[in-house]
């Protein structure tokens, strides 16, 4: 059983008009097994939270914590960050040019594991992992994301989620530019993965209808920098029909439905 | 005295005037070939071959000089049994035997190692190899030093040769490279230089009739390393594979010049290199020149450089000049890119639980396992990814640069 906790935070990014504080106090709290959907309009700052967690470079943390069973994930190295048992599925994959997917997947492996895997078990493992995502053999020994479709990428960072095995699978966005059959798949994914492994998750979401698939227990409404709304599952079915103008500058509108 | 060439100008067929549309001396035509020094200016930074190279940092090599003598060489084969009669090695005098019998010095620094060193190392092979022989330089000393080697393989024999240098060394190196027909031979040449280093190399290469050769350069090290390379066809048929791979640390400058020239018919050339860069002042600079002379028609060539900027503020300068002078030809063609291993593949490796080392590492070795590939021969291509990991570690006992 592990909880990841984030207290307080406060993040910022620097921008062409100078910093800007995106993280303006964000609470909560997340339990192995637990899945929880993070939904609001574009530009609340759902990816910055995603992201921040992860580390990258771009924010900056000006104050708060992320505990990950009471350690400190902020104060951690993205490679660190991802050994303590965080995975960051991203919105847009990058492409990693001359370095193929075997050999990307067997050192993450090794390094997330502190051992390299068992060659035969390992291979074994990847070969029906990409299988049941309908991945193409030849996706292994191609340069990692590199002329991926999106699709691909997507069916790529979930293959990664099965195989890692993380304590928290923060998903931003893994539903964009997916068709049906792709999210279906994708979908199935992450739920192998969580019945095998009992992860919690963060689903980062504009739109509620992945969560037809990924059923959360909790869903959280984010604007402005911080979480302004929790309920079950059926705040998805009032953002379904109302959308997030409540949660916007008065005037404008975003609907939640894809 | 200059050797100056009589320019046969090709007549061209009214039935087919296209065939060779420049009936007019090359540029390479105009360049002096001479074993004379005097035949060549001092180089400076205002002269197109020079413009690339930091000339006050290797001006000790613009004039004759007395050899230290302190570089030592050693040929065995590479699982460290003596040579027997497939190959041998001898040393002869300047000019002797096969020495001076490539081409000829094509530029000061060249003409300044054949005036400076004392004798030559012949290595003849003459019959098959079944494994590869290694020929290893020690630099001794950061005293002047001049070698010249000359790799001899005759007629129809198929060999493997490397040619290793390590140490410290300031070295003006010769090598002669003359390969017989139908023979298949590779020569590897791989530079690991101490930081102190400086080398300045000149390859001369003949490729023989219906023959192929594989000629490698790997610089791993140096200061200032700067490697001329100028190739010729011996007769028709012949196919030659440059491979090049280069690392550059902060204040480094580490030059390859290619020089293809296509004088005989339906020949095959191929030119890759591949460069990491990393920090701060790390110059690295190819210039991969190929000329298709009236007399080559049937020629396929091309000439392809990467590099990879690993960390921000060093230098790539990339240069391919074609010079085609017949219409009738298979192919020329160039390319060059410069790109940079972001932030975000950064990030992205990172996120996976892979160190900023490990991930550098992984990018590297993939950027150059697929020209190693190419090689072909399982112990030297075993043999270089040995000496591409011992360059990254070394890496990591170094401090990082700070970036800005």
């Amino acid at each position: 059983m592990s909880t990841l906790e984030i207290k307080d935070l406060y993040a910022s990014v620097e921008t062409k008009e100078g910093r800007k504080q995106i993280l303006k106090g964000v609470n909560l709290t997340v339990n192995s097994g637990e899945v929880h959907a993070i939904m609001g309009p574009n530009g609340s700052g759902k990816s910055t939270l995603a992201y921040t967690l992860a580390g990258h470079p771009k924010y900056e943390v000006d104050s708060g914590q992320a505990l990950l069973d009471g350690e400190d994930i902020l104060q951690m190295t993205p490679d660190e960050r991802a050994k303590a048992g965080l995975f960051l599925a991203m919105q847009y994959p990058v492409e990693v040019p001359g370095v193929s997917m075997t050999n990307f997947l067997r050192t993450a492996k090794t390094e997330i594991d502190g051992k390299a895997p068992a060659i035969r078990t390992w291979t074994k493992e990847l070969t029906e992992a990409m299988k049941r995502l309908k991945m193409d053999p030849k996706f292994a020994t191609r340069s990692v994301n590199e002329g991926f479709s999106g699709g691909e990428k997507k069916r790529a960072e979930v293959l990664q989620l099965e195989l890692l095995k993380p304590k928290f699978a923060v998903l931003d966005e893994t539903d964009s530019g997916l068709d049906v059959d792709a999210l279906r798949i994708v979908s199935e994914g992450v739920n192998r993965a969580k019945e095998a492994n009992d992860f919690g998750v963060l689903m980062v979401t504009h739109y509620t209808r992945i969560l037809k698939y990924i059923k959360p227990d909790i869903v959280h409404v984010f604007a402005d920098g911080h979480f302004v709304k929790t309920g079950g599952p059926e705040l998805a079915d009032v953002l379904e029909e109302t959308g997030y103008d409540a949660y916007l500058p008065e005037g404008a509108s975003e609907s939640a439905l894809a | 005295m200059a050797d100056v060439k009589e320019i046969a100008i090709p007549v061209a067929d009214p039935n087919d005037p296209y065939a060779i549309p420049a009936a007019m001396p090359s540029s390479a035509d105009s360049a002096p070939r001479s074993f004379e020094v005097e035949m060549f200016p001092i180089p400076t930074r205002k002269q197109e071959d020079w413009r690339f190279t930091p000339v006050d940092r290797m001006s000790e090599f613009f004039n004759v000089f007395a050899p230290a003598a302190t570089t030592t060489l050693d040929a065995r084969y590479v699982d460290g049994s003596a040579l027997d009669g497939a190959v041998t090695l001898e040393q002869a005098a300047m000019g002797e035997q096969e020495s001076g019998s490539v081409s000829k010095p094509n530029d000061r620094v060249s003409a300044v190692e054949w005036n400076s060193s004392t004798s030559s190392w012949i290595l003849h092979i003459r019959q098959d190899l079944d494994q590869p022989v290694l020929v290893r330089i020690e630099g001794n000393g950061l005293e002047l030093d001049a070698l010249h080697l000359v790799i001899v393989a005759d007629d129809n024999v198929h060999a493997d040769v490397i040619v290793e240098h390590a140490g410290d060394a300031k070295l003006a190196e010769g090598v002669e490279i003359v390969t017989g027909a139908y023979s298949h031979v590779s020569t590897t040449f791989i530079q690991e230089w101490s930081d102190q280093s400086k080398h300045v190399g000149n390859h001369r290469i003949r490729v023989g009739r219906e023959a192929t050769l594989r000629h490698a350069v790997v610089t791993l090290g140096g200061d200032v390393v700067r490697i001329r390379m100028d190739q010729d066809f011996a007769g028709s048929h012949g196919d030659l594979n440059m491979l090049g791979i280069y690392f550059v640390d902060p204040g480094q400058h580490i030059e390859h010049r290619t020089m293809v020239v296509h004088n005989e018919p339906e020949c095959r050339s191929r030119v890759v290199y591949k460069g990491a860069l990393s920090g701060k002042g790390a110059h690295s600079t190819w210039v991969g020149n190929a000329l298709i002379q009236p007399t080559a028609p049937g020629t396929d060539s091309y000439e392809l450089n990467r590099n990879l900027v690993l960390t921000p503020g060093a230098v790539a300068d990339s240069e391919p000049n074609l010079e085609i002078e017949n219409g009738n030809i298979v192919g020329a063609g160039h390319a060059s890119s410069t790109g940079r291993f972001d932030d975000e593949e950064l990030f992205y490796l990172q996120s996976r639980g892979i160190s900023e080392q490990e991930a550098r590492k992984l990018v590297v070795r993939g950027f150059f396992s697929e020209l190693i590939e190419q090689i072909g021969i399982d112990q030297i291509a075993a043999h270089l990814m040995t000496v591409i990991d011992r360059r990254l570690a070394q890496g990591e006992d170094k401090p990082q640069v700070e970036e800005n």
